[in-house]
């Protein structure tokens, strides 16, 4: 059975550039949303085994979400795609759990880079 | 004027521009500061150049402020204006972060340096995401304190037809400062910039 993997971002352009930079190799079903709190909707209520986050967003911030998915111990691995890139907030989304931070803008590259060094493809 | 609208998947894209560069920016800035830039999602609004100053002037009327301009030039016609508002009740505390005295001169200077370091490298991220490089004039300083400072501001503002008012906020977590930078882009290089939003668009 296919992987369900989210991608979170409140950018249209930042969720189609990533759907499209995503490597052929990774066989995954690909659900979006929107803000942090669209996010957390999906992964109450469907199995989503790899999630790509945003952080600035509104609504609900990809730290938030982070938060949440801690809190009730969601099984899902997420990878943190954002434009902050401060030393600071790399060190928070990973003590909060993320597996991986991407800085923006996602690109194939990076993309693989990161899946493959996880296992991810 | 109104040919000059966004659409909203060209604005989304935009968004999306800013965002990164601001990021790239804050780094830059919370490694100069060496303390923590509170992000927020910019806002957007295409606004007639000429309401800009009565809108600088409202937001500002309480406290002195010290605006920053620096002129900027790239390819294919784009080109504008990116103006810092910082207000100066908070400019001592940065004064003494990076060690500069605490008189007018050595304040004017430090805001200049600041301004330097976000909008060099704003503009750097954005242009390389539109493919474009940009070169830069001299900034310009100018203060609330200035008793021509509300005709300077209307004065900038009116060499822009209209004005791309990108509201970015830059906080900072462990010091009460913040600024706002407001990109000014005159008409025909708005045209320019939405044809390379479309450009970008077509390929996802």
């Amino acid at each position: 059975m296919a992987l369900t993997a989210l991608i979170c971002d409140d950018s249209l352009l930042a969720r189609n550039q990533l759907k499209k930079s995503l490597p052929s190799v990774f066989d995954a079903d690909i659900l979006t949303a929107g803000n942090g709190v669209e996010a957390l909707t999906i992964l109450r209520t469907r199995e989503v085994g790899l999630v790509f986050l945003d952080l600035t967003m509104p609504e609900l911030d990809g730290v938030g979400v982070l938060e949440a998915i801690k809190a009730e111990a969601m099984d899902c691995l997420v990878i943190v795609v954002s434009a902050d890139i401060q030393p600071e907030m790399q060190k928070r989304v990973m003590e909060l759990g993320a597996l991986a931070f991407v800085q923006k803008p996602a690109t194939a590259d990076k993309l693989a880079a990161v899946m493959h060094k996880y296992g991810l493809i | 004027m109104t040919e000059l609208h966004f659409s909203d998947v060209q604005r989304d894209c935009l968004q999306e521009l800013v965002n990164v560069a601001m990021g790239q920016a804050s780094d830059k800035l919370a490694r100069y500061l060496g303390t923590f830039v509170h992000l927020q999602v910019p806002s957007i609004a295409l606004v007639e150049a000429t309401l800009l100053s009565q809108h600088f002037a409202n937001r500002y009327q309480q406290q002195s402020a010290t605006l920053v301009s620096l002129g900027f030039f790239g390819d294919q016609g784009l080109r504008g204006e990116t103006i810092m508002l910082y207000q100066l009740a908070n400019a001592g505390v940065i004064a003494r972060l990076l060690g500069y005295s605490d008189d007018a001169v050595s304040e004017a200077e430090m805001l200049t340096d600041i301004s330097s370091v976000l909008t060099t490298t704003f503009l750097s991220g954005l242009a390389e995401q539109l493919e474009n490089s940009f070169s830069y004039a001299a900034p310009r300083i100018l203060s609330s304190r200035d008793q021509y400072f509300a005709d300077k501001l209307a004065y900038t503002a009116e060499q822009w037809q209209l004005a791309l008012q990108v509201d970015i906020r830059y906080q900072l977590t462990d010091y009460s400062f913040n600024c706002d930078m407001i990109l000014l882009i005159p008409g025909e290089a708005v045209l320019r910039l939405r044809q390379t939003l479309d450009n970008i668009l077509a390929e996802f």
